[in-house]
């Protein structure tokens, strides 16, 4: 496995790169995928023939991490497809600004301030309400392809 | 409807009569004066109204009893009998079915309660009906009044009424015994008393109706489900199930078209076979058709397709209703038939031209169906010989002549579906799969006659070439649903199967055929090379393969196929094993396939699909004759033939040999594993054709053990093993097949004689692996790195190979495989804080960790399982910290809901996980002493079942599968350590029994059973503990006191309420009672007082005093009988069972009524308005409201 770990060595300061190419073959359900310069989670896949003797090519069926809407792409199996980078941060959420804005805070004991609430009226009544409710927030903000969003809340007991 | 007053005085006066009488007779005064009115008021020729005002108005209930039981009386006597016999020529047919329906529904309520004179006089009117007295159309309203009154009868098409099971069972039985016979004689006179006056009118006159309805009801007593007439012996059989309601006839041959035999007893042989009455029905048949046949509509009349339909249900007669002489009666009767059925089918070239041209199929196809029926109650001798007594050929060429018509026609008509040629080429298959399988399995004499095994040939070769001219004209065609080979090989494998059975009937003929036509096509394909399309020929290679792997070899279903017996049994000229058939077949077929590893051949010749032909066919083949294991061969072909077949056989069996261990096995094995590495390597992308060389292909060679030793000594299987650990060209397949490939490579190292050597293979194979993983999960910035998503898809990758190796863990290789996972156990544990938003590596983690844990634990010592443990307790508290009281947020509802099956797939592996754990208590292979101090398995999977539970929510139960594992997990520990309960807290203690209630309703039986034997494991544990002076479950079994001081019912009571309640008023399968039972008892001595209590007000609730003094004997005896003590040893569980069984059987005929009729003023109501209305509709609309058909 020699090779292989030369070729994580040398991705070892590529995470500003925003997708990475994949065998189309190896794309499972699940995983992600760039269709229509949207990244996408995978939620069917299935293959198909270019004719009965011809080459196998693959269906996907995505839908939008942050809008929801689905989109289809059909690809040779032997081709690449984009992948997304995506990557998901926790951070404790301390106050929801009259502006719309959260205040959360990071790891490193910093905050970060630049995070819209959600315009989806129950999405917004979720994170509103449980705050509201004077319990301890963790926020899972889900980030691709240079958008975020909130994808997830965790309660943490009440706050003290 | 408006009253008069004087109406209304009238009714009044009425009323008061009736209740005068009813005090009186109750008060016993003037009992024969009070009698007398009331049947009066039973005997008035129109009692409705009178008896509608008494039900809506007197303040009397027995009053209104009477009124009731006038009007049923009244109901059947003079109105539906009277209005459906009196409207007999009315033309509104559907009114005139309601009503017999209605009719045979009020005759079946009080068919139990009714004296023998009362159903004579009724059935006596029907018969003089049927004699034809009055006339043709009351003759068919009596007959469709028997047709209502079967129907009506026969459990799986009775109307539920709101009756008891067992009331149902009484009527079909009585009606079975005492009139279906009568029934059938009266059909009969009926039909034979109009044949002259249909034969002799040239214009269609009522009587055909008549006839046709007769016919119709005979078919109908003949498909009875016959019960109780057949013999004493299988009398018990019918025994009713009174534990489900589902009813319908258990029929066991499961076949495209549907075959039922008839076996209606001893009882029926004077009607059916002694009395000419078949002969009778024939010549009726064949002179009508003499008549009519120039009118090519008449064989699709009613009249035709109902005598067709009978002389076709005579043919699957069967049983004790023919003597015993040796078949020879059964022999005439069939014989009959089939002289009367010949000139349907015979001779098949103009019957088939006939249709092509126009006429009618459908007398042809019923001629097959007769077929089918014949060939399914004889022997293929018999049924080839009765044919030759009256005419020149046998049957077996008969059915074979008709076969290749119909396939003649099929191939001209290029199999467009649903046409006739399609559903007859159909029937003749399930005829030829009747008529082989008994040899296949039967084995006496082992073959077909010599004309039958001809028939047989020439029928394959036909049916070879249609497949061929099927699969070259859809080559082109871009039907891509069908063309995904695993499914359109199964949906084609029944097919195949039965042209299997064919092709092997004469092997020395179908399968030379087989070569020629293979390698015609080959050479087709080699010398159009690079210069014609080769499509066509490719599908057409495709086809063939599928038929000659079906031929040569059975699906092994995992386990190892012989050779097909009728392959191995059969003579074959040829001298030298080269020159046998099969292996020349074989060869040809291995050398064609050789050709897929020159490239440039690959790329013109080897399509995709084609290799996914050639990879199956190879898996099929290598399971049955490459190195078979040369003892059992021998040993096999000893066993069960005499020696002349003894000899053939082992002739074959040698030539076999062939592809043996010390001849060409070594090369061929070599062969294939070169092809299958040539799939996984150049065919980029094919995920289809890659999954059948892993799971199919590559399974099957490691499968035995004898040819992993010849596997691990290849350089072809070394280098695909060298490739795939140190390579990253196989990085590139799909995950999932990576996974089965790690798997199978693991797995041939059980070829390896030095088991150390085999460990240190399985190292070599796998230490690349987990060391990048173990580096992989040092590095310092790995938060940043790991969410790129190529390392997800390479620590995805070799998650699902280490799965793969642990999966094949056997003892020999244990220790590598011991080592693999705990050298990435902490890897893994980081993995999981790293990963614990990304779902899909979150899943492969866990799986491998459930798998790893499943194949190692019972071979730890001591410390390894504490490791073990330990590490499986920390990843579980570590999911669990990371989920509870998460909630993800989406607008999209189909994230959300990917989001909860995601949820619920990682707490099936951790119920899964938990499984495995608890398996260490029950199989140990440590060679540690029992007094080692070891882990406390119970302990850790209690606390890990309380780290579970909380994440999952009734919701999530209705997954089934986890549903599932779940339950067994819980019944498992219960069972095992029902201490523990009385140390669960709270929470997790009313989650249990929460989550025990909700399994108990559930509808899958087998959660039902878990629950079951879990309420048993408790109850037992309590009452065994109390009984010797111990607490316990304490408080929890006592019930406690709430906030408001309102005492709760302890556990054993709800469980004990709720079990009584399901036993006795729910459906459930008869396989539960048995676990029901075990329940029950130790409930019931847990909550004595309660299960008095309970038992009283179920008794006091029946109504019915015959009822109410057989439920109190019936439990007295549940509890009492069989000497049943106030142990819970295995005796008392046994005796206890059987009381359950008699109990239930005894009372829930009757105490599962499921509603009460209250229908008499409304039936009231409908008379007047289908007496009134002009219009017939709302007559039979307010009918089909009262009485709705159920069906079933």
């Amino acid at each position: 496995m020699s090779d292989e770990e030369h070729h994580f060595e040398s991705k070892a300061d590529a995470g500003a790169s925003k997708t990475y190419p994949q065998q189309a073959g190896t794309i499972r359900k699940n995983g992600y995928i760039v269709i229509k310069n949207r990244p996408c989670k995978v939620v069917e896949v299935s293959t198909s023939k270019t004719g009965k003797h011809g080459h196998a090519k693959c269906h996907f069926v995505g839908i939008d991490i942050f809008n929801g809407k689905k989109l289809e792409d059909i690809v040779p199996s032997s081709h690449n497809c984009d992948v997304p980078h995506v990557t998901r941060t926790d951070y404790q959420l301390i106050d929801i600004s009259e502006d719309g804005f959260l205040s959360l805070l990071t790891d490193s004991g910093g905050t970060k301030d630049d995070l819209r609430l959600p315009t989806d009226e129950n999405l917004l009544s979720q994170i509103k309400d449980g705050f509201a409710e004077g319990k301890d927030l963790v926020v899972t903000v889900m980030s691709s392809m240079g958008e975020e969003q909130i994808c997830a809340l965790k309660d943490i007991g009440p706050k003290n | 409807m408006q009253r008069s007053p004087n109406d209304l005085s009238q009714l009044q006066a009425t009323m008061r009569a009736i209740e005068v009488a009813c005090s009186s007779i109750q008060m016993m005064v003037n009992r024969a004066e009070a009698e007398a009115t009331i049947l009066s008021l039973c005997q008035s020729p129109q009692p409705y109204q009178a008896c509608q005002y008494i039900l809506e108005n007197s303040q009397m209930p027995n009053a209104r009893f009477q009124a009731a039981t006038a009007i049923r009386d009244a109901a059947i006597r003079d109105y539906c009998l009277c209005y459906v016999m009196q409207r007999a020529s009315s033309p509104e047919g559907y009114v005139q079915a309601k009503v017999s329906a209605a009719a045979a529904q009020l005759m079946k309520r009080g068919w139990l309660e009714f004296s023998a004179a009362e159903k004579e006089t009724f059935l006596s009117e029907v018969k003089q009906a049927t004699l034809g007295i009055h006339g043709a159309d009351v003759q068919f309203i009596g007959i469709k009044l028997m047709e209502s009154l079967v129907s009506e009868f026969s459990l799986s098409t009775s109307t539920a009424m709101g009756l008891p099971a067992e009331f149902h069972d009484q009527c079909q039985k009585s009606m079975e015994l005492e009139y279906l016979k009568t029934f059938y004689c009266w059909a009969r006179d009926a039909a034979s008393s109009v044949t002259n006056k249909i034969l002799d009118s040239d214009s269609p006159v009522p009587e055909t109706k008549v006839c046709t309805a007769a016919l119709r009801l005979m078919l109908q007593i003949l498909n009875w489900d016959f019960r109780y007439s057949k013999n004493g012996l299988e009398s018990a059989k019918g025994k009713k199930n009174v534990f489900s309601a589902q009813v319908g006839n258990d029929n066991n041959l499961s076949r495209r078209s549907e075959c039922t035999i008839v076996q209606p007893g001893p009882v029926w042989h004077d009607v059916l076979i002694s009395s000419g009455h078949i002969g009778w029905l024939l010549s009726f048949y064949g002179a009508l058709r003499q008549k009519f046949s120039c009118e090519g509509f008449w064989l699709d009349c009613p009249l035709a397709v109902s005598a067709r339909k009978l002389i076709v249900q005579f043919c699957s007669l069967k049983g004790n209703i023919f003597h015993s002489d040796i078949g020879q009666m059964q022999e005439n009767h069939l014989l009959q038939l089939l002289s009367g059925i010949m000139q349907w089918i015979n001779p098949p070239d103009e019957v088939s031209k006939a249709i092509e041209s126009g006429k009618s199929e459908s007398e042809m196809l019923d001629g097959c169906r007769a077929l089918l029926s014949i060939a399914t109650v004889t022997t293929p001798v018999v049924f080839d010989q009765l044919l030759k007594s009256i005419s020149p050929f046998g049957t077996l060429t008969l059915l074979s002549a008709l076969m290749c018509e119909v396939l003649k026609v099929l191939m001209v008509r290029n199999a467009e579906e649903e046409t006739w040629s399609w559903v007859a080429r159909d029937l003749l298959l399930d005829t030829w799969t009747a008529l082989l399988v008994s040899i296949e399995s039967g084995g006496e004499t082992g073959l077909l006659p010599a004309v039958g095994r001809n028939a047989a040939s020439n029928v394959f070769s036909l049916i070879v070439e249609s497949e061929l001219k099927a699969a070259s004209a859809s080559a082109f065609s871009d039907d891509m649903a069908s063309d995904y080979f695993q499914a359109s090989a199964s949906a084609m494998d029944e097919r195949l199967s039965s042209y299997a059975l064919i092709g092997r009937a004469s092997i020395d003929i179908t399968i030379p055929l087989l070569t020629n036509l293979f390698n015609e096509r080959v050479a087709r394909l080699h010398q159009g090379r690079g210069i014609t399309d080769p499509t066509v020929t490719l599908e057409e290679l495709y086809s063939m393969l599928l038929i000659i792997g079906h031929v040569l070899a059975d699906e092994g279903e995992g386990e190892t196929p012989l050779v097909p017996k009728a392959i191995q049994t059969q003579h074959v000229a040829s001298g030298e094993s080269e020159k046998h058939p099969v292996v020349v077949l074989s060869s040809s077929i291995l050398n064609f396939a050789k050709q897929s590893l020159d490239s440039e051949m690959r790329a013109s010749i080897f399509s995709p699909r084609l290799m996914e032909a050639i990879t199956w066919f190879l898996a099929r083949w290598s399971s049955t004759y490459l190195m078979p294991s040369e003892e059992t061969g021998e040993s096999n072909s000893g066993s069960c033939y005499d020696n002349n077949h003894m000899v053939q056989s082992s002739v074959s069996s040698k030539a076999f040999l062939i592809f043996g261990e010390h001849n060409q096995g070594k090369s061929v094995l070599d062969l294939v594993v070169h092809i299958a590495t040539t799939t996984l390597v150049s065919y980029p992308g094919e995920k289809d054709l890659q999954a059948l060389t892993c799971y199919h292909l590559l399974h099957a060679l490691v499968r035995r053990r004898n040819v992993c030793v010849h596997l691990v000594g290849l350089d072809s299987w070394r280098r695909l093993a060298n490739a795939f650990a140190n390579e990253r060209l196989l990085f590139t397949l799909y995950s999932a097949h990576q996974r089965s490939l790690a798997q199978t490579l693991v797995v041939s190292a059980s070829g390896i004689k030095n088991p150390e050597a085999s460990n240190q293979y399985v190292r070599d194979l796998m230490c690349h692996m987990t060391n990048y993983l173990m580096e992989l999960s040092s590095k310092n910035d790995l938060k940043i790195v790991a969410h790129q998503p190529d390392v997800i898809l390479l620590v995805s990758c070799l998650l699902e190979r280490l799965r793969g190796a642990a999966r094949a863990t056997e003892p020999r290789m244990q220790k590598a495989i011991y080592e693999m996972g705990s050298t990435v156990m902490n890897s893994i544990l980081i993995f999981l804080e790293v990963y614990k938003h990304e779902f899909a590596v979150v899943y492969l983690l866990l799986k491998f960790v459930v798998d790893w844990v499943d194949g190692q634990i019972i071979y730890l010592e001591a410390q390894e399982t504490a490791g073990v443990v330990n590490f499986c307790m920390r990843l579980l508290q570590l999911y669990s910290s990371h989920n509870i009281g998460k909630i993800s947020l989406s607008i999209s509802s189909s994230l959300l809901s990917e989001a909860k099956t995601e949820k619920y797939k990682d707490l099936r592996a951790l119920l899964q996980l938990l499984a495995n754990l608890c398996s260490k208590d029950l199989v140990d292979f440590s060679s540690d002493s029992p007094e080692t101090p070891g882990t406390n398995i119970s302990q850790v999977v209690y606390f890990g079942l309380c780290i579970v539970i909380p994440l999952i929510s009734l919701d999530l139960l209705k997954y089934p599968k986890l549903c599932h594992d779940f339950f067994s997990l819980l019944s498992h520990l219960l069972e095992v350590y029902p201490e523990m309960v009385a140390q669960l807290n709270d929470e997790a203690f009313s989650h249990v029994l929460g989550t025990l209630d909700f399994g108990l309703h559930h509808q899958d039986m087998e959660v039902v059973d878990m629950c079951l034997r879990a309420l048993k494991a408790l109850a037992s544990y309590h009452y065994k503990e109390t009984t010797v002076g111990k607490v316990g479950l304490g408080t929890r079994a006592a019930g406690s006191k709430d906030q408001n001081g309102q005492m709760s019912e302890g556990i054993f009571g709800r469980f004990l309420r709720t079990l009584l309640h399901l036993v006795l008023f729910e459906d459930y399968s008869t396989d539960l009672v048995s676990a029901a039972a075990d329940a029950l008892l130790p409930l019931i001595l847990c909550e004595q007082s309660l299960y008095q209590r309970l038992g009283n007000e179920l008794i006091e609730r029946q109504v019915n005093p015959a009822f109410k003094s057989r439920l109190a004997n019936a439990l007295q005896c549940l509890t009492s009988s069989n000497q049943l003590s106030f142990t819970l040893d295995r005796m008392n569980y046994q005796r206890f069972r059987k009381n359950l069984i008699n109990f239930l059987v005894e009372v829930r005929g009757f105490l599962r009524t499921i509603k009460i009729l209250v229908l008499f003023p409304v039936l009231f109501v409908c008379k007047s308005v289908l007496q009134t209305s002009r219009i017939q509709d709302p007559g039979r609309i307010l009918f089909e409201k009262i009485y709705p058909k159920q069906v079933k």
